[in-house]
């Protein structure tokens, strides 16, 4: 599951909530800014229904690296959804290092809709970031 | 403290409540057990010692009756989260709480003991204890089978209580202590920690019995590590959902748990289950100025936000 | 042809250590002061002073197995056609179980009769089963809460192994069972032990003597109807349980499984896995109706299934062989002999235990 794939590829998985960052990765397509294919958006309402959990059970379950993103504090479309979303993922960056998991793997930012430029450049800096770091290999088996 | 002062308060406290909740002599001299009080007669069963350890508070959300409930100084805090979460009536409830110097460790006992059968236990003073056993007696300094929390311990005094037997006691122990060994483990290499967690969750059984003991897991027979819809966790024993159950369950208790360590008392296996939550809670002793289980009125961090959260920084990548 | 074997204790490292050349030997290794049964590798630290904390069971009925895999396969010239592919591994190893107590060898002969020997075998139970071969320790004390002789077993019973270990102060006097025991003292690390086998016996029946029987009022469980069916007896004595599975997972004797298909995309499993009857899941019905709701309806489920419903079955065989695991590993201590006493009747007719002892 993890592990480097023919195309060098590694897995990364995107939370992005619906209004502000997914907008702003749509911008990016739009206007055809180039990024590395190896992130995977999942859409989700806001960046407050991410559950720590997610991202947990992503990298035990073969993801390199995770990347959530959200409207910015103070501009979410439900008002508060990324209040919460900002202390629950503070608790788990600082979680993971606890664990042993190399924390900057899972890296949380804020993107608005029409900060396409922006998402192309954190699309490339968190790829090149989790392919220095290499495949995570996480899944053992009894 | 004496005992016919614990017994004094009980009786009069059964005249008000339907049950009280104590703890009375278990199957040997080194372990006791939760005792469900209904009648005056059975009042003079009760007993308190070191070997009192469990956290009775944890039966409080269940009982939808009127509970009078012997309480520790951890174990008090478990009901002012209680309260902060709103998860009991307080009215309903009657604290006697019992000021305490420190608890045994059934396991470092047993240890100390070289796994001997016991057959009677004198407290002695100056914190000692001589235990009797087949292969002859053997004196033990209460300090070296502590379980970690009394070593650290900031709340001998139950911080909330209806009736206090005995003389409050101050702690004697340094604030930084308290999670000393969370800063210390969290120096090694990434490799040595994760070797760590992996072999110690290998051990795991998937029995519960650290979840079920928990005060703050209320969740119980919903609890998502054993739902199919959704599929968290899989019934397959690798090591991998091991990992997952345990997160699940530190990662639930985010600025909830309050340290009371039946998780790790009750593992069959001596899992360190306790220091993970542990880690959390300095975080967010650190963030947020928080400390479960104090203030009936604070709200459990996790619950809550700040529009400027001065703590957290935004992160760079990599 | 040696009949009672002696092996030196200097020589228990290299004892194991041949054996796992024919076998794969699990013994109980201890680490970080938790003793379990592993396989046994050179130069792993053996404890045969203590019971280990979880019985030797999953030897032989693991907690976790694959009963098959399936994928989906698909040709590209016939998309509509969707193929099945299962695959079925049944390799079992030649295993010995070196230095399970004999609370734990019993418990394979209670498994035995709901296995091995009904009319309808379970072929993985049964195909380990066949080839594994038990080397059981006799105690050299009882163990907190431990009360196997009064559940027709004792600290020295030889039911259920092939070949009984005494410890003696400098080696193991071995006694074997069976003939395949018996097969197994043919090796150069043992000698004869036919002049250790008296001070071996007496050790034997000191121990015996100090094992507590907490049957106080009948000397075996013998269960009152009346009291067994007072829902106010389960709730007074079962307030404190925190319904967790320690008790099931660690006990010899319990047996029962879950069956769930782990599916994956393309492909996925069918696995059995240990269930516990003190989940409430466990008589969760797909309705929603629970016909055991509550912790009280469950420990008396556990309790009438280990004193009464089996012995009912099989001959007065008591499922339960006295360990004291689930009294020493309960959160709350519960205890279970305990309650049994309580439930104590003394006049045979009220009880519902055919009473033959427990002994098969």
């Amino acid at each position: 599951m993890s592990g480097v794939d023919p195309k060098g590829e590694l897995r990364i998985v995107g939370f992005l909530c619906n209004w502000c960052s997914y907008g702003g990765a749509d911008t990016a397509g739009v206007s055809r800014f180039k990024q590395p294919t190896d992130l995977r958006i999942i859409r989700v309402p806001c960046s407050g229904r991410v559950n720590p959990l997610f991202v947990v059970k992503a990298l035990l379950n073969g993801a390199d690296g995770v990347l959530v993103s959200g409207c910015h504090p103070r501009d979410c479309h439900y008002s508060d959804g990324n209040f919460y979303a900002r202390r629950r993922l503070e608790m788990l960056k600082r979680l993971l290092s606890f664990l042993g998991i190399d924390n900057r793997r899972f890296h949380y930012t804020w993107i608005s809709a029409s900060e396409g430029a922006r998402w192309q450049q954190t699309v490339r800096d968190f790829t090149e970031v989790i392919h220095r770091l290499g495949p995570l290999n996480l899944k053992r088996e009894a | 403290m004496s005992i016919e002062m614990l017994r004094d308060v009980v009786k009069k406290v059964l005249e008000e409540v339907d049950v009280v909740i104590g703890y009375t002599e278990g199957f040997d001299k080194i372990h006791t057990t939760p005792f469900f009080i209904d009648t005056p007669e059975q009042v003079d069963e009760l007993i308190w010692n070191p070997t009192c350890v469990h956290n009775l508070a944890t039966y409080l959300p269940s009982l939808k009756k009127k509970v009078g409930v012997v309480v520790k100084g951890c174990d008090s805090r478990t009901i002012v989260q209680y309260m902060q979460e709103g998860l009991i009536n307080r009215d309903n409830i009657k604290i006697i709480g019992i000021p305490c110097k420190g608890i045994i460790s059934v396991k470092r006992l047993s240890k100390a003991i070289d796994y001997a059968n016991i057959e009677d236990v004198v407290f002695e003073n100056e914190g000692k204890i001589t235990v009797k056993t087949d292969k002859g007696d053997k004196t033990v300094a209460m300090v070296d089978i502590m379980p970690d929390k009394c070593k650290t311990c900031q709340y001998p005094t139950p911080v909330i209580y209806d009736y206090l037997i005995g003389d409050p006691i101050k702690s004697d122990k340094p604030q930084e202590s308290v999670y000393a060994d969370i800063v210390e483990f969290d120096k090694k290499t990434p490799e040595e920690k994760l070797q760590y967690w992996l072999k110690e969750f290998d051990r795991c059984i998937r029995c519960y019995a650290c979840r079920n003991a928990c005060p703050m897991c209320i969740c119980q027979d919903s609890c998502i590590a054993e739902t199919r819809e959704p599929h968290w966790i899989s019934q397959k024993l690798t090591t991998q959902e091991k990992f997952m159950f345990h997160l699940i369950h530190a990662v639930h208790l985010a600025g909830r748990c309050v340290e009371c360590g039946e998780c790790e008392r009750v593992c069959p296996m001596g899992i360190p289950v306790n220091k993970l939550k542990r880690k959390i809670n300095l975080d967010m002793k650190e963030l947020f100025d928080y400390v479960p289980g104090i203030n009936p009125d604070d709200k459990p961090p996790m619950y809550t936000f700040n529009v400027d959260e001065l703590k957290i920084k935004e992160h760079k990548i990599g | 042809m040696i009949e009672i074997g002696f092996l030196k204790k200097e020589n228990l490292q290299a004892f194991l250590k041949e054996l796992s050349g024919r076998y794969s030997v699990y013994a109980p290794v201890v680490e970080d002061d938790i003793v379990s049964f592993k396989p046994f590798i050179e130069g792993r630290e053996i404890c045969l002073d203590r019971p280990a904390n979880l019985s030797p069971k999953s030897v032989i009925f693991p907690q976790c197995e694959t009963l098959f895999s399936y994928s989906f396969l698909k040709k590209a010239e016939n998309p509509d056609k969707v193929d099945v592919k299962l695959e079925e591994k049944m390799d079992f190893r030649d295993t010995v179980i070196f230095g399970a107590r004999p609370c734990d060898a019993k418990g394979f002969n209670i498994l035995d009769r709901v296995y091995k020997d009904s009319d309808i075998p379970d072929p993985y139970y049964t195909g380990r089963r066949e080839k594994t071969l038990i080397i059981g320790l006799a105690c050299s004390a009882p163990s907190p809460g431990c009360f196997c002789v009064a559940v027709g077993g004792g600290p020295a019973d030889k039911e259920g192994s092939d070949i009984l270990i005494t410890e003696l102060a400098n080696g193991y006097v071995l006694e074997p069972v069976t003939e395949k025991g018996k097969a197994m003292l043919q090796s150069s690390l043992i000698e004869s032990g036919q002049g250790y086998l008296q001070e071996a016996q007496k050790k034997q029946e000191d121990t015996k003597q100090k094992v507590k029987n907490p049957f106080t009022k009948t000397g075996k469980p013998q269960i009152s109807q009346k009291i067994f069916n007072d829902d106010g007896f389960w709730e007074r004595s079962l307030s404190k349980c925190v319904s967790c599975a320690a008790c099931t997972f660690l006990c010899p004797t319990c047996y029962c499984f879950n069956i769930t298909d782990e599916a994956r995309l393309k492909e996925g499993e069918r696995i059995r896995t240990w269930d516990a009857c003190m989940f409430f899941h466990f008589t969760l019905e797909a309705s929603g109706h629970n016909p055991r709701p509550t912790k009280f309806n469950r420990f008396k489920n556990r309790v009438g299934h280990k004193f009464v419903y089996y012995p009912e079955k099989y001959n007065g065989v008591i499922a339960c062989c006295g360990c004291g695991r689930c009294i020493r590993y309960c959160p709350v201590s519960v205890d279970i002999s305990k309650i049994v006493d309580d439930l104590s009747e003394t006049n045979p007719e009220e009880s519902n235990l055919t009473s033959n002892g427990g002994k098969a």
